[in-house]
């Protein structure tokens, strides 16, 4: 009966030691695979930040958004990552870095392309800023 | 009566035409423009790491904005939090749900000035050690720091770099007690940034 406890005992140690490694070292999983809370076109994403950040922060920060607009500008980050800014009709854009974690198909974009990008709103920083983003085809 | 330009009234003698000359070329030389003020970019490196004999944590914001006024000294730095990149999905839910609190906090802020302006020639190239004080805003909590970094001036632009460390404690970012091992008490900041003139 002992044996049988401590084996038990072992065992749900085990499964419990692996869950939680398994959760610890998880790695942040692609862009790709998530599911898009809120669409919108940047144009109107850029609006309501610049009228009441407040109020924006608190709909857009932090959720996965998919945003359409007019390629403004497409670079590469030091690093090499790929950026995308998108027009908004004023001086500042929805700025678009994309996922580390996404093999992308296509990273440069010509000017005045209309593009939908899936990312994460991190807020406004000038331009509104979407982390880990990727084209939704 | 007639107003006549002084400048144009001025008979120059080929010694002052010399002078004038040198002082224009000198001016076409000098590493930044002289009509530029204020130096931006839009994409700031902010990264951090934290450092335990249980684990290392590291992220990076590439997405930071900072200004310098060459006048003033003014400077102002701004990360969203949001955009801190980890390698572990589990780390960045925590820093940004438990520690952070990002929805609620959703930046962190620098504003301030060098406190040497006179030690740095803007207008020649080279690397300038620095000293920065101003205040620092991170999860709502305002601090007064001043930070040391490098200044360096080339090819019309201002890269500045500065590496410091930010306690948890001072900006009231609250780590559990299950993770407390795991997490160091001062978190190491290192900050580049290359700054080009404002058009």
């Amino acid at each position: 009966m002992l044996k049988k406890i401590v084996l038990l005992l072992l065992a749900a140690g085990l499964i419990g030691g692996s869950v939680a490694y398994y959760l610890w070292t998880k790695k942040v999983p692609s862009m790709a695979g998530e599911k898009s809370e809120l669409v919108t076109s940047a144009e109107q994403l850029f609006t309501e930040f610049a009228n009441d950040e407040t109020a924006a922060t608190t709909k857009y920060v932090g959720k996965i958004v998919t945003v359409s607009g007019k390629v403004r500008e497409s670079s590469k980050m030091e690093d090499g990552t790929p950026k995308v800014l998108l027009e908004t009709g004023s001086d500042f854009g929805v700025s678009c870095e994309f996922d580390p974690n996404t093999k992308h198909a296509h990273t440069n974009f010509q000017p005045g392309t209309m593009l939908t990008l899936k990312g994460e709103c991190a807020g406004l920083n000038l331009d509104v800023q979407l982390a880990r983003c990727v084209v939704v085809e | 009566m007639t107003k006549t330009n002084p400048l144009l009234t001025i008979s120059l003698s080929t010694r002052h035409m010399k002078k004038l000359i040198l002082f224009a070329a000198a001016l076409c030389a000098l590493a930044i423009p002289a009509s530029a003020q204020k130096f931006f970019t839009r994409d700031a490196k902010v990264q951090f790491n934290s450092d335990t004999p249980m684990e290392k944590i590291e992220a990076v914001n590439k997405s930071g904005t900072a200004i310098i006024d060459t006048q003033t000294g003014k400077m102002e730095w701004k990360v969203l939090i949001k955009n801190f990149i980890f390698e572990k999905a589990l780390m960045q839910e925590h820093f940004n749900e438990n520690y952070m609190e990002s929805s609620k906090f959703p930046n962190a802020t620098f504003k301030g000035a060098l406190t040497d302006l006179s030690s740095v020639n803007f207008g020649k190239d080279g690397t300038y050690k620095v000293k920065t004080k101003g205040t620092m805003e991170i999860h709502g909590v305002k601090k007064e720091i001043e930070v040391p970094g490098t200044l360096t001036i080339g090819g019309g632009a201002i890269t500045i770099k500065s590496d410091f460390t930010v306690a948890c404690a001072d900006y009231n970012i609250q780590i559990p007690g299950v993770v407390r091992e795991k997490i160091a008490k001062e978190i190491n900041v290192k900050v580049e940034a290359k700054l080009n003139p404002m058009k």
